[in-house]
C-alpha cells in the first residue's frame, strides 16, 4: 500500500472515530441570556457532559424556543419570559427557579481621558454623547436601565443621547470600542469585560431583574439538564454565580462588586 | 396597526445611499470596462466584495474605520459636530456598501456590451470622450445600469446587519425597516410587523420583476 494511502485511511479512522466518541455524550444545549456568557464558562465545568452554551437577548431566544428550537434548559434575563414559555406549554413548570437576581452598573473605557460618572445625575454632563442601553423593548437589562433613568428624572433629558445595543452584550461593546461614551449593562458582564470602570446602580431604583431559568419540553436528556441546574443552586454553582453579582433575596451583594476594585 | 415611520426613513436612506453609490459606482463602472490598468481587477474584487463577505465582517470593517475612535471618525466628526456612527450618515453609507456591488457590476457587463465599433466610429468622426459617453456609451447601456440600480435599491433597502452593528437602533432616528420588524417580532408584537414584512417583499419582488422584465429581458421577450 502506498503510505500516503496508509496516512489518508488512518486520518479517516480518526476522524470516525472521534465522531463516535462524541456522540456517546451528546451535549447539552443551554440557552443563555448574553448577560449570562461569562459566567456560564464557569459553570459549564460543574456538569460531566459538555456543554455547548448559545447565547442572544432573552426575547429573541424565547422565539426560537416557541418555534422548537433544540435547546434543553432556557437561562433567562427576566422571569417574564421564562414564564411565558411555560404558559405556552414551551418550558416544564415544575423546573422553573431563580437563579440570581441581576444588576446594572454605568460602565466606562479605562482609557477615556474625562473622568467616569460617580453618580446618575453626572451622565448628564455634555461629555456622555452618546449612552448605550441594550434595547428596552425585549432586553431586560434595557428594560432596567430605562426604568431606573426614568425613577431618578434623567431619563427625558438623556432620551435623546441613547442608542440601543441588540442585547446587552453587544451594548458593552458599543462603549468598549468607544463609540458610545458610557453603557448601562449587567454587573456580570462588567466584572469580566477587560479595561473598563463601573458603577453600581441602585436597585431600588428598576424592578428586581429576576433571572429564572426553566427546561424546555423539548429537551432531549430531561435527567441530566435538571442535574445542571441542580449543579447551579448548588454551594458551588452559587459561589460562581456571586463572583458574577448574581445574588439571592437575601444574599447581600460582595462589596467589592460595588465599583471597579482600585487598581493596585 | 404598523407603525411606517422605519419604513420611510429606510426609503430616505436607502435613496440616499443608491445615489452616492451611483455617483461612485457608475465612474468606476465606465473605467473599469474601458480602461486596461495595473490593479484592475483588484478594485473590481474590492468593490464587489460586499456581495460575498457576512455582514458582521462589513459591519466590523465599518466600525473599526469610521467608528468615533478611527481617523476617518474623528476627522468626520471635528467637520460635522456629529458621529458618522449612531447616525443616519451611518445608515445611508451602511445602504451605499450594499448597494455598491450591484451598481458597479450591471452597468459594467452593459457598457461591455456596447459595440466598440461605435464608439471607434464616433471618435473618428470628431466626437471627443465626454460626448461619446454621453450620447452613445450611456444611453445604450441604460437597460443594465438602471437594473443594477433597482438591485442595488432593493439590497440596500433590506439591509441588516451592518445598520444594527453601526447605526444604534434609535426609533425615529436609524431604526430602519428591516431592524424594526426584528424589534417588533422579538417583543412579540407580530402585528405590527406585518405590514413592514409585506411591505418590503412586495417591493422586493416588484423590483426582480421589473429587471427580469423590463431591464434585462430574455432574447424571447425582446420587442426591437
Amino acid at each position: 500500500m502506498h503510505p500516503c494511502r496508509d496516512l489518508l485511511v488512518g486520518m479517516l479512522l480518526c476522524v470516525l472515530h472521534s465522531g463516535s466518541l462524541l456522540n456517546t455524550a451528546e451535549p447539552l444545549i443551554i440557552a443563555a441570556a448574553s448577560d449570562l456568557g461569562p459566567a456560564m464558562d464557569e459553570l459549564k465545568w460543574l456538569h460531566p457532559q459538555p456543554i455547548t452554551v448559545v447565547l442572544g437577548s432573552t426575547g429573541l431566544l424565547a422565539r426560537q424556543i416557541a418555534q422548537v428550537a433544540p435547546f434543553d434548559l432556557f437561562f433567562a434575563a427576566n422571569r417574564s419570559f421564562a414564564d411565558d414559555l411555560v404558559r405556552n406549554g414551551h418550558g416544564v413548570a415544575d423546573s422553573a427557579v431563580l437563579y440570581g437576581r441581576g444588576r446594572i452598573v454605568v460602565w466606562t473605557r479605562a482609557a477615556a481621558p474625562a473622568p467616569a460618572p460617580v453618580t446618575l445625575t453626572d451622565l448628564l454632563a455634555d461629555r456622555f454623547v452618546h449612552i448605550a442601553i441594550a434595547n428596552p423593548e425585549h432586553a431586560p437589562y434595557g428594560q432596567a436601565a430605562k426604568e431606573a433613568l426614568q425613577n431618578g428624572g434623567w431619563w427625558d433629558r438623556l432620551e435623546p443621547r441613547m442608542v440601543y445595543g441588540e442585547n446587552v452584550s453587544q451594548t458593552l461593546q458599543l462603549a468598549q470600542s468607544g463609540n458610545a461614551d458610557v453603557a448601562i449593562v449587567a454587573l456580570s458582564l462588567a466584572v469580566a469585560a477587560p479595561g473598563g470602570r463601573w458603577m453600581l446602580i441602585d436597585d431600588a431604583l428598576h424592578a428586581p431583574i429576576d433571572q429564572v431559568a426553566v427546561m424546555t419540553t423539548q429537551a432531549r436528556d430531561p435527567i441530566a439538564s435538571r442535574a445542571f441546574l441542580a449543579a447551579v443552586a448548588s454551594p458551588a454553582g452559587r459561589t460562581i454565580m456571586r463572583r458574577y453579582g448574581f445574588v439571592l433575596p437575601g444574599e447581600a451583594l460582595d462589596s467589592t462588586l460595588l465599583r471597579t476594585p482600585d487598581a493596585p | 396597526m404598523t407603525d411606517w415611520s422605519a419604513f420611510w426613513l429606510s426609503i430616505q436612506v436607502t435613496l440616499c445611499g443608491l445615489a452616492i453609490a451611483v455617483a461612485v459606482g457608475l465612474p468606476l463602472a465606465v473605467l473599469l470596462a474601458l480602461r486596461r490598468f495595473p490593479g484592475r481587477n483588484l478594485l473590481e474584487v474590492l468593490v464587489t466584495a460586499p456581495l460575498v463577505l457576512p455582514p458582521t465582517v462589513l459591519g466590523y470593517y465599518v466600525l473599526v474605520s469610521v467608528g468615533r475612535s478611527s481617523a476617518i471618525g474623528r476627522f468626520w466628526e471635528s467637520l460635522t459636530g456629529g458621529p458618522i456612527v449612531f447616525s443616519m450618515t451611518g445608515c445611508v453609507l451602511a445602504a451605499t456598501i450594499a448597494a455598491l456591488p450591484f451598481v458597479v457590476k450591471n452597468s459594467r457587463s452593459a457598457l461591455e456590451a456596447v459595440d466598440p465599433g461605435l464608439m471607434e466610429a464616433a471618435a473618428n468622426l470628431g466626437a471627443g470622450f465626454p460626448r461619446r459617453l454621453w450620447t452613445i456609451l450611456l444611453p445604450l447601456a441604460r437597460r443594465g445600469i438602471i437594473g443594477g440600480c433597482m438591485l442595488g435599491f432593493a439590497k440596500a433597502l433590506g439591509d441588516f446587519g451592518v445598520t444594527l452593528m453601526v447605526a444604534g437602533n434609535i426609533p425615529g432616528r436609524t431604526q430602519t425597516a428591516p431592524l424594526a420588524i426584528y424589534d417588533h417580532l422579538l417583543s412579540g408584537r407580530d402585528a405590527q410587523a406585518q405590514g413592514l414584512v409585506l411591505a418590503l417583499t412586495g417591493l422586493g419582488i416588484l423590483v426582480l420583476w421589473l429587471v427580469n422584465t423590463w431591464a434585462n429581458p430574455r432574447p424571447t421577450d425582446r420587442r426591437s
